[in-house]
């Protein structure tokens, strides 16, 4: 399945300022997974030492919200996947 | 009941379907709470205030500085130094002296935010940290105010709106912390996000139109995109679920 992915600019640093990345997955998980190896350095800023996403971090399907058990949610071809962070600037 | 005045001061909005008189008097008699004087703060009472909100709390415990007038528009250079919320009562009430404003310089904490929000309609999150807009949230759910939250990172911002026990709170939404931190930020971000919350509580204030509830609004200024996000309500909500109702 090839999902598209909107990578918050907060992130892009890690991501060579690329904001959105084609994957490949059959789950939510299986697509990050994938962002992951593309950009290693995402890793640590999406997911903890146990290989769970971070609390700050919000993942939206089709625009819809992802949570919860984001990972274990499955998407098909074409489907776009939204990787924000908390923003409390004000 | 509108005076003559006040019927000619908002002729302009008086004039909008759904609004008339009688929501202009409900503008009238409204009292909000706005939680900061900053970039946020700035653009919502400023509107709030010129649209005839009856009663405008502004809360905030900290002072002007140089590096805030790049985007806390009602404070200006000759402000440096004095409370926020002192700068912006003098030019609040400048701008329409028809409403009250109350300045209260303290910073909001768990022991003083029941007291401080008592007897208000409704609050407006124009916070720039995480754990106060939680603090904020837990106090909109626990008392059923309903709740405006704005956000903002550089020429990104977000919006949305919190009615307690029908739509999904902060809490829903969002679940961690990010430290607190020194973020990037230009004006005309807060602009937007802050004019958004504040047409939210005219809407609420007056009942009309369709608000921002169940919805995440992004507002990303580089590429000049709104985007909406769906939310729900989350039932495991450590404030709004059932077992924190379960607690109270």
């Amino acid at each position: 399945m090839s999902v598209r992915v909107n990578i918050h600019p907060i992130l892009a640093h890690s991501t060579n300022d690329q904001t959105v990345v084609e994957v490949k997955g059959n789950t939510i998980g299986q697509c990050l997974d994938e962002l992951v190896k593309q950009f290693p350095r995402l890793k640590p800023e999406l997911f903890d030492k146990d290989g769970s996403l971070l609390n700050y971090v919000d993942v939206y399907l089709n625009q819809e919200s992802a949570y919860p058990d984001e990972l274990a949610k499955p998407v098909k071809d074409g489907d776009e996947l939204n990787i924000a962070l908390i923003i409390a600037g004000g | 009941m509108l005076t003559k005045d006040e019927r000619e001061r908002y002729d302009r909005q008086i004039m909008i379907r759904g609004v008339g008189e009688e929501g202009q008097e409900k503008l009238k008699q409204a009292r909000v709470f706005i939680a900061g004087a900053g970039g946020l703060g700035s653009v919502t009472t400023t509107y709030l205030a010129a649209a005839g909100i009856g009663v405008i709390r502004v809360v905030d415990h900290d002072k002007v500085e140089l590096n805030n007038l790049n985007r806390q528009v009602l404070h200006w250079d000759e402000d440096i130094g004095r409370k926020k919320v002192d700068s912006a009562q003098q030019k609040l009430e400048r701008l329409n002296p028809r409403v009250k404003i109350e300045a209260i310089g303290e910073r909001l904490t768990e022991a003083n935010i029941s007291k401080l929000v008592a007897g208000f309609d409704l609050i407006v999150d124009a916070m720039d940290n995480i754990p106060t807009r939680y603090l904020l949230n837990k106090v909109v759910v626990e008392k059923n105010i309903p709740f405006f939250h704005g956000a903002v990172y550089g020429f990104e911002g977000r919006a949305m709106t919190v009615i307690p026990g029908k739509s999904a709170c902060l809490k829903c939404v969002y679940r961690g912390a990010i430290p607190e931190e020194k973020f990037p930020v230009i004006g005309v971000t807060p602009a937007v996000i802050g004019c958004i919350q504040a047409t939210e509580v005219i809407k609420y204030i007056v009942g009309i139109g369709q608000l921002l509830t169940n919805r995440l609004l992004v507002y990303d200024g580089l590429n000049m995109k709104f985007t909406e996000f769906k939310l729900k309500r989350d039932p495991n909500c450590e404030h709004c679920g059932q077992s924190a109702r379960g607690k109270k």
